[in-house]
């Protein structure tokens, strides 16, 4: 990172993963890069399979066998005491990682009942964290910020007497956050953590995490697949689609007035929240067997739009001069033979650098 | 705690059960087992004996199978097992001094091997995929071979043949049993190659066991997050221990609950004192209150074994607790 980036927390270039090796290798994740500013929220949406939960765990070295991060560049910028300092996480040895692992970077994944040592009770799961990254707290000490962590998140101390299985989905997920944010971590990476709820915890959720980002300023990844949460939550949405980003927005611009037809048909899987009811259209087809993509574009099989550029040439991510989007879609191409259709050229009501 | 009671009560009734068949069986038998066991100790036996014998069978007392019921149950409470007919003493103090050898030689090798094959299968676990999988083969062989050859092959090549350890026996002959160091040095010295084939037997199974356990349970999320929490490799691998010790831990305790019957082949093998050597006799003598005696013991012990299986796990895995708790 140069001088100038001093404001970014985390910056990828050219990443991409496989699983398995050699010639059983599938791609995954193919030359994903973007940055992420600090106490900025990045959404990353698509399907199941699209690459996105292998994209986080492979940007923080969690991916499990046969895994591979086979390219890319990954510099977490550090806070605290190593203020100033950067580590190339592809690089970093064991050791580094674990010094840097849930005081820089937490995660919150999206079942916390498999997440929690079922053994455990809830407050062993703080101290434990507490006491392994600051061998200076004592034991009142590290009781007494875990209740201050489990008040952060609307939760009675007494739950840290409880075991995991005793407690709802909802204060489970919200143990899981409070647990994320026990070390004052300046990245959160959250998978999916809302999918397995109720709607309404859903919202819940999402209104308390946006409250606790403004309080403590913590840079967020949220993956999910509902749009309309991110839009709530994030100031730019990645969308991703075969393991690649397909469109990148300021969110609400991405919102009102998606720009390539996978995020129109992601938006139209899902109902909104006000407005007229409209009939939930999805996505015909599935996602495409990564062993053996599509020529070109790899949705132009269920592609609305496709013309014969997308079956042969794969479309890159490009700015397309409109508010800060980078759209992967040859509709957009200034050559393209086509109109581009009503529905993804609405006008965007941007302002400067996302939306609340 | 109302689950464990409600456990404890069913073996209670399993107990009764027991009892009541054990009483009911030998009074079912046909033919006249009792002239028949007199016949076989050849003028060996008193008046008294016969009685003895008699009364055990519920014979010539002229009483109602309720009232033998209630004096059998009234016998059992104050330990009293009947007279042994082959040893001409009291069944409890048979099996009571006899027990000893087999809790100390088949129990120890059960609890031995549970802990190194468990502690080798953490480790295998962890290594899962790496060069260390070699040993799975050479486990699974180990774990096929029947107990009888393997002990019968130690015998002849580090006993007969290499002189290494004593052929048989618990003790040296010379010794009497006394509280004093050499005799305990000889019951020691003479346990080692019995204790040696009992874990060889059974370790590969705790092993392989656990192994599977362990790379069961590293593919849990929790374990994950223990990596994503910075834990040190030991912590992590600590996590997924813990958690996938839970079926071993109940499997030790009916392992424990066969002690009496799987100390048949061993004692037998080794020559070595202890319950199991002593049902093969009475079997072989028709030693009917003997026998009676040791199915008792066999079946107090394999309940006794299941009731701890379920207080180990209600006190392991917090999870069974939870009628308790709401």
């Amino acid at each position: 990172m140069s001088s100038s980036d001093t404001h970014l927390v985390l910056q990828v270039s050219n990443f991409s993963v496989d699983y398995g090796y050699a010639d059983e290798a599938v791609r995954a994740v193919t030359d994903v890069s973007f940055s992420l500013g600090r106490s900025r929220v990045l959404g990353v949406a698509g399907e199941s399979g699209s690459g996105k939960s292998t994209l986080v765990y492979g940007l923080t070295r969690l991916l499990r066998a046969p895994g591979v991060i086979s390219a890319g560049d990954v510099t977490l910028r550090l806070s605290g005491a190593r203020e100033g300092e950067t580590i190339d996480l592809l690089a970093a040895s064991e050791d580094e990682l674990r010094a840097i692992r849930w005081s820089e970077i937490s995660i919150v994944m999206q079942s916390a009942l498999n997440a929690l040592n079922p053994l455990h009770k809830i407050g062993k799961e703080f101290d434990e964290v507490l006491r392994v990254h600051d061998a200076s707290l004592s034991k009142p000490q590290r009781r007494e910020r875990a209740e201050e962590l489990l008040a952060l998140v609307g939760l009675q101390p007494d739950r840290l007497q409880r075991y995991p299985h005793e407690l709802s989905g909802g204060q489970r997920q919200r143990v899981m956050i409070a647990l994320a944010l026990a070390l004052r971590p300046q990245l959160v990476i959250m998978d999916e953590p809302t999918t397995a709820l109720d709607v309404v915890t859903q919202r819940e959720i999402v209104s308390e995490l946006h409250d606790l980002r403004e309080r403590l300023g913590f840079a967020l990844i949220f993956i999910t697949h509902d749009l309309s949460l991110l839009v709530e939550l994030a100031d730019e949405i990645m969308v991703m689609y075969a393991g690649r980003i397909v469109e990148r927005a300021p969110a609400l611009d991405l919102y009102r007035a998606p720009r390539h037809p996978y995020t129109l048909g992601l938006m139209e899987s899902f109902p909104p929240l006000t407005g007229e009811r409209v009939a939930m259209t999805g996505i015909p087809g599935s996602p495409p067997n990564l062993k053996t993509p599509p020529a070109g574009c790899p949705f132009n099989p269920r592609c609305a739009h496709a013309h014969d550029r997308c079956l042969s040439e794969m479309p890159p991510l490009s700015d397309i001069g409109d508010g800060g989007r980078s759209v992967a879609c040859w509709l957009h191409d200034p050559a393209s033979p086509l109109e581009v259709p009503v529905s993804l050229s609405r006008p965007g009501e941007s302002t400067p650098g996302g939306v609340k | 705690m109302r689950t464990l009671l409600r456990r404890f009560a069913i073996y209670l009734f399993t107990a009764w059960t027991t009892i009541t068949v054990n009483f009911i069986l030998p009074r079912l038998m046909p033919g006249d087992p009792i002239q028949q066991l007199i016949g076989k100790l050849q003028g060996r036996v008193t008046p008294e004996m016969i009685k003895a014998i008699k009364a055990q069978f519920g014979q010539g007392l002229n009483q109602s199978m309720w009232t033998q019921y209630v004096h059998y149950i009234n016998q059992l409470l104050h330990g009293d097992l009947g007279i042994s007919i082959t040893l001409s003493s009291p069944v409890s103090d048979v099996l009571s001094s006899q027990i000893w050898w087999t809790v100390g030689l088949i129990g120890v090798g059960a609890v031995v091997s549970f802990f190194i094959g468990t502690a080798l299968g953490v480790l295998f676990g962890w290594t899962r995929g790496s060069r260390a999988d070699a040993v799975i083969p050479a486990a699974t062989f180990l774990q096929s071979v029947p107990y009888y050859f393997l002990g019968t092959i130690l015998i002849m090549i580090f006993a007969a043949t290499l002189h290494w350890f004593p052929l048989m026996g618990a003790y040296d002959p010379s010794l009497s049993p006394e509280w004093s160091w050499t005799y305990i040095a000889s019951v020691l010295r003479y346990g080692e190659l019995p204790l040696t084939s009992i874990v060889l037997s059974s370790l590969a199974g705790w092993m392989l066991g656990m192994r599977n356990m362990m790379v069961t349970t590293m593919s849990e999320d929790f374990v994950l997050m223990a990596v994503a929490k910075g834990l040190s490799r030991r912590r992590v691998m600590w996590h997924a221990a813990r958690n996938a010790v839970l079926p071993s831990v109940a499997n030790l305790a009916l392992t424990i609950g066969l002690l009496v019957s799987g100390s048949l082949l061993v004692e037998q093998i080794f020559n070595y004192p202890g319950v199991g050597n002593l049902l093969v006799n009475a079997v072989g003598n028709e030693d009917y209150p003997l026998l009676q005696g040791i199915f008792l013991l066999i079946t107090f012990t394999v309940l006794g074994a299941n009731f701890l299986a379920d207080a180990l796990y209600y006190v392991l895995d917090p999870r069974t607790r939870t009628a308790a708790v709401h």
